[in-house]
């Protein structure tokens, strides 16, 4: 049986230093640039005749668009306009990301903590920073609940604040823990249905079904996830758009 | 009147006509979040709080490597850090995650509901 | 877990920021500028046909209006005619009738007068008749030739009793 685990380790595909930094083309970069390549080739062949009544593909890009666009219209306001691209971006990187990495064989780069982390802080540090730009030092009233005696700000303030810092972690940990955890309980049942299936047909039916029904389970898996990275992006960015 | 061929009278030709419009019009609304349930909650519950003491440590553990006051800052944020992570994963359970802080949590939860 | 190899980090953020600019770049500058496009495109298309059946709903529903007030006139005029029609037949017929009855009125009391008049020369003729023949069975029976007056007068008498 395949080492569950195993699919999770980087292989260098072509060793790079730059600047004593070892920045090496890896297995994992294979599947970004395959990412890359595949989200803008989707978008724009399918867009490609700009037909009136879309074809399958061209709608499915739409819909995409429009979902995006809704969520950023719904929780940011006509002041999101401007995030769209990144947080579309963001949105498609993280489903394709997380979707290709379902292909058998296929490595997911969205189940390395340091690659969620990455993207997580960096929304983090872009929100907090637009957060400072558009409020000043008012933004950091949000560290302290409203109507609260002052006297507890000593230790509100701490608090809130670890809870904020938190944040990008909790966000990070929960797309890498459920690619990861998916990924381990798919390569499993997989494993099942290939060492008993080997030796009686019927038995392998059973994990094969169960195996089908949680390829399913992590498919949707998937989609929730990138809406989750997505959808809590939006939030942020609402918050530090508009103060209340 | 003999009606020839029967065509739609003009009163449901204007019922289709205005759901049209209608449907132009509202076209999207305002996604309904999905509350998680069962194990994925707890799942999340579990890192929330985990991830609140861990920033806490690590919190203190800086400061005091900075100020030379070892170990006493690290337990003061691990206890801290505790109070946050419970805080996350309380406010994770009733869904008033999505803020910055927990008053503004609240604030958005009854406006919301007010607009339902 | 080779997530939390430190060694990996540095190849793979350099690789996700790389992509994910590359991606960013291709996503504003290409990709959503042609979906909005073709979006925008068909919102337009389609609020200018809701626009043009609306229109011509609107120039469909003057249309029935004029049918139908054309209908109605002439509905009316219809009516009009007929109730006229109606009154000019009726009111010949009476004519016609009254005019008849007039002359069968009088044609019955010109024969009404005949009558009388034949009846009133009869009636003359019978009591000429009577007397002469009384006169000559009178005559006949005692002799003589009977006062024509006094006959006359029995015979009158007599008419009158059988209320002649």
């Amino acid at each position: 049986m395949a080492n569950p685990i195993e699919q999770f380790q980087i292989k260098p595909i072509v060793d790079l230093q730059v600047a004593g930094v070892n920045v090496s083309f890896t297995n994992s970069a294979v599947m970004m640039v395959v990412t890359v390549v595949l989200i803008t080739a989707f978008l724009t062949v399918s867009v490609r005749s700009r037909a009136l009544v879309p074809g399958r593909w061209q709608s499915m890009a739409e819909v995409f668009y429009e979902f995006i666009a809704n969520m950023l219209r719904d929780n940011v306001g006509s002041e999101g306009r401007k995030y769209f691209p990144f947080v579309f971006s963001l949105f498609m990187f993280v489903l394709f990301g997380n979707l290709l990495g379902l292909l058998p064989g296929a490595f997911t780069f969205t189940s390395q903590i340091v690659v969620t982390f990455v993207m997580a802080a960096v929304v983090f540090v872009g929100v907090t920073v637009i957060g400072f730009v558009r409020h000043g030092l008012h933004f950091l009233r949000f560290f302290f609940p409203h109507g609260a005696p002052l006297a507890t700000a000593v230790i509100l303030v701490p608090i809130e604040l670890i809870s904020y810092l938190s944040r990008p972690i909790s966000l990070s940990v929960r797309l890498f823990a459920n690619m990861t955890a998916g990924h381990i309980i798919l390569t499993i049942l997989g494993g099942f249905v290939v060492s008993l299936g080997a030796f009686y047909l019927v038995p392998g039916v059973i994990p094969f079904a169960f195996l089908s029904a949680v390829a399913l389970l992590e498919f949707g898996i998937a989609l929730l996830q990138a809406y989750v990275f997505t959808a809590l992006t939006c939030i942020y960015l609402h918050d530090a758009i508009h103060m209340h | 009147m003999a009606e020839r061929d029967n065509p739609p009278s003009l009163e449901e030709l204007d019922a289709r006509l205005r759901a049209a419009r209608e449907r132009e019009r509202a076209g999207r609304g305002r996604e309904e979040r999905v509350a998680s349930a069962g194990l994925g909650l707890a799942m999340r519950l579990a890192v929330e709080f985990v991830v609140g003491i861990a920033v806490g440590v690590a919190i203190g553990w800086g400061l005091d490597r900075w100020l030379g006051t070892r170990p006493w800052l690290m337990v003061l944020f691990l206890l801290l850090g505790g109070a946050a992570g419970v805080m996350n994963a309380y406010r994770a359970a009733r869904g008033l995650d999505d803020t910055v802080g927990i008053g503004a949590a609240q604030r958005r939860r009854t406006r919301s509901e007010k607009d339902n | 877990m080779p997530q939390f190899d430190p060694s990996t980090f540095a190849p793979q953020v350099f690789w996700l920021v790389v992509t994910f600019i590359v991606l960013y770049v291709l996503m504003a500058k290409v990709a959503l500028p042609k979906i909005g496009a073709v979006l925008d495109e068909r919102q337009r298309k389609i609020d200018d046909n809701l626009d043009k059946a609306a229109q011509i709903k609107a120039e469909a529903e003057t249309a029935l209006a004029a049918y139908e007030k054309a209908l109605a006139e002439a509905r009316a005029h219809a009516v009009a005619v007929v109730r006229e029609t109606t009154d000019r037949l009726g009111q010949e017929g009476e004519r016609r009738s009254r005019e008849l009855a007039d002359r069968l009125a009088e044609q019955i009391k010109a024969g009404e007068a005949r009558i009388a008049a034949a009846k009133e020369t009869a009636l003359a003729g019978v009591r000429d008749v009577a007397a002469d023949i009384a006169g000559a069975v009178v005559g006949r029976l005692i002799g003589g030739t009977p006062d024509r007056a006094r006959l006359e007068a029995a015979i009158g008498a007599a008419l009158e009793e059988q209320g002649q």
